[in-house]
């Protein structure tokens, strides 16, 4: 080895372009409390978030009656100590079908933040690595990026039947492109960073790369990307209850019972006000967890908005 | 800039394509979800062939692109209009609609923005952005449902749903506007607020606020000229991305409002399984996103002379 590559070394680090250290630790520091103080929003976020899973996964034990229950002698009470949110136009206890319809958004939302991110992942890492397919792939995400979302959404629900999985199906076609775009973005900044350059000068193959370098560093944003996807998920699946294109209605979740209370809505609004209480504390919920993740785990994003 | 528009046809073909191959993409059968449940095999066979179904992809797209290209969306399955005249009776609620949003909410959301940033990590700042991450998570007809419960039916200032003609006057038709504008715009609002204070944050760090403030000209000045010019680019980005946002919630605004738009038109044919005319809405909607999008990348070039295409 000569002096002159000893000496060009250092220089080839110095020039390299700044590294994106999208993963520095969270420092557990004074405990819980301290961790809750530090970051306030994934705290109360996750909070709630927790709260409305063990009500989802307990809502049989709440107090809950059969939420598809008919009772046509009780239709449209107010609420009262014995039905705590009213009863819809059929009788059934609108508290039973709220708590119910938790499990629906939950599912839905956790199933499409869980699927999208794993397309994503894939589409983006193929994109980024698979040089020739980059542009095809890229040009096909632009053309579904250029299809409002819940357009999307609707347009396939109204080619299959109304179920909860085919609302997942739906929704997370929609939301890949986004996830793709994100991924890739990540790989082509990191195979230009001299470690992956030095482990492919060191004959490294690619799927070891992928796997120790590129993997580990698309886990941060993409938890702060799910989490949005996550959040968007539970409006949409609303949305498409809401009007006519989601879960069947014999499904208790919050889109239907708040479909169900629209005609209804200047004079029982308390039909409506639950379920949607429930779902923009759930989706702020999520959403705060989102921030707080983004500005723990990228500080250099969270000064920018 | 001649490139830059030519660029669009490829991204609208690609569009085309997607949008076109949704009927094969769908889970199960599309010709006998759409055919219904009592449909005999008669029925789904007839649908199968009005859809093309049982003709071979590529050639049945080129027809179908060919058909577009004429101003031809096809034919509703339900009411046997043509799908191109039954979205041009509805276009005028739709547009004024997102027309009104857009001014409201640009008007709105700019001004908490600037100010968000200039107040930086004080309590005014920590409020706006409070209500922007609420304005993300609220959805938009939740917010429609509260604003018309507030101010129609407890305040009786506006009317609760409906909508009136531009021509049968300016105030009765805009009246009709404000509240379904406000529930469609939160979201909105909120996306373009957080962008402006981001954007702006970074402006008011650089030399030339300094020095221009050391040359004695006034806040608001700095603030709405010399600062919101330079943090433009992002924010007008942002803007033509969020529109897509509106285009998705003024379907559900226009169910809440009782607007006879597109949104009610769409909503109508997912209860009737009339599968041509969403598909020719989802089409038109997102042609208008592209286009819009178009613009926006034009529009640099005025903000910022050093971008070029």
């Amino acid at each position: 080895m000569t002096d002159a590559t000893i000496t060009t070394a250092p220089e080839l680090i110095r020039a390299a372009p700044e590294l994106p250290d999208l993963l520095p630790p969270i420092k557990l520091r004074g405990g819980i409390l301290g961790f809750a103080r530090r970051h306030p929003a994934i705290a109360i976020g996750g909070a709630l978030v927790l709260a409305m899973v063990l009500i989802a996964v307990f809502a049989p034990y709440l107090g809950t009656v059969d939420p598809t229950a008919l009772a046509p002698t009780r239709r449209t009470r107010e609420p009262s100590a014995a039905f705590w949110f009213g009863t819809d136009m059929l009788g059934r206890d609108i508290y039973s079908r709220v708590l119910y319809g938790a499990r629906v958004s939950l599912t839905v939302g956790f199933s499409v933040a869980l699927l999208a991110s794993l397309a994503g992942l894939i589409i983006g890492l193929v994109s980024g690595f698979v040089r020739w397919s980059d542009g095809i792939i890229m040009r096909v995400m632009d053309g579904m990026m250029s299809i409002p979302p819940i357009l999307l959404a609707i347009a396939l629900m109204a080619l299959t039947r109304g179920s909860v999985g085919n609302v997942i199906i739906a929704i997370t076609i929609a939301d890949i492109p986004r996830v793709s775009r994100l991924v890739r973005s990540v790989v082509l900044s990191l195979r230009e960073q001299p470690y992956v350059d030095a482990a492919i000068a060191a004959g490294t193959r690619t799927p070891m790369i992928i796997l120790r370098h590129i993997l580990p560093n698309t886990v941060a944003p993409m938890t702060v990307q799910a989490t949005y996807v996550c959040a968007s998920a539970m409006i949409v699946e609303a949305i498409l209850s809401f009007i006519g294109a989601g879960t069947p209605p014999t499904i208790p979740s919050w889109g239907n019972i708040m479909a169900e209370g629209r005609a209804l809505w200047q004079v029982k609004p308390y039909i409506v006000f639950f379920p949607a209480v429930f779902l923009s504390v759930t989706v702020l919920a999520v959403n705060l967890l989102g921030d707080g993740l983004r500005d723990a785990l990228d500080p250099r994003l969270a000064k920018r908005l | 800039m001649i490139r830059r528009i030519l660029a669009t046809i490829p991204v609208m073909v690609v569009v085309a394509l997607f949008v076109f191959s949704l009927l094969y993409i769908a889970p199960g059968d599309p010709a006998a979800v759409i055919a219904g449940d009592q449909a005999t095999p008669a029925d789904v066979e007839r649908i199968r062939q009005s859809l093309g179904l049982d003709r071979p992809f590529l050639i049945r797209f080129g027809e179908w692109l060919w058909h577009i290209l004429h101003g031809d969306l096809g034919t509703s399955i339900f009411t046997n209009l043509p799908v191109a005249a039954m979205i041009a009776q509805r276009v005028e609620p739709t547009l004024s609609l997102m027309a009104v949003t857009l001014v409201i909410a640009i008007c709105v959301a700019v001004p908490m923005g600037v100010v968000a940033a200039w107040q930086a990590d004080t309590l005014i700042d920590r409020a706006i952005m409070a209500f922007a991450v609420l304005g993300f998570s609220v959805p938009v007809f939740v917010v429609g449902y509260l604003l018309a419960y507030v101010f129609a039916l407890e305040l009786d200032w506006l009317p609760v749903q409906g909508y009136t003609q531009i021509s049968e006057g300016l105030w009765p038709w805009f009246e009709n506007l404000i509240l379904p504008a406000l529930a469609l715009g939160c979201v909105y609002i909120a996306l373009i607020a957080r962008i402006t204070r981001a954007s702006m944050l970074e402006v008011l760090q650089q030399d030339f606020i300094r020095t221009a403030r050391a040359k004695g000209v006034g806040q608001t000045r700095i603030l709405f000229v010399h600062a919101l010019k330079n943090a433009a680019v992002p924010i007008v980005t942002v803007i033509g991305i969020g529109v897509a946002l509106l285009i998705g919630g003024a379907v559900v605004t226009e169910t809440v409002f009782a607007i006879p738009g597109i949104g009610r038109l769409t909503v109508d044919a997912i209860l009737r399984r009339d599968y041509p005319v969403i598909q020719g809405v989802v089409l038109m909607f997102s042609f208008l996103y592209v286009l819009v999008n178009l613009l926006i990348d034009l529009l640099y070039t005025v903000l910022d002379p050093r971008i070029r295409y």
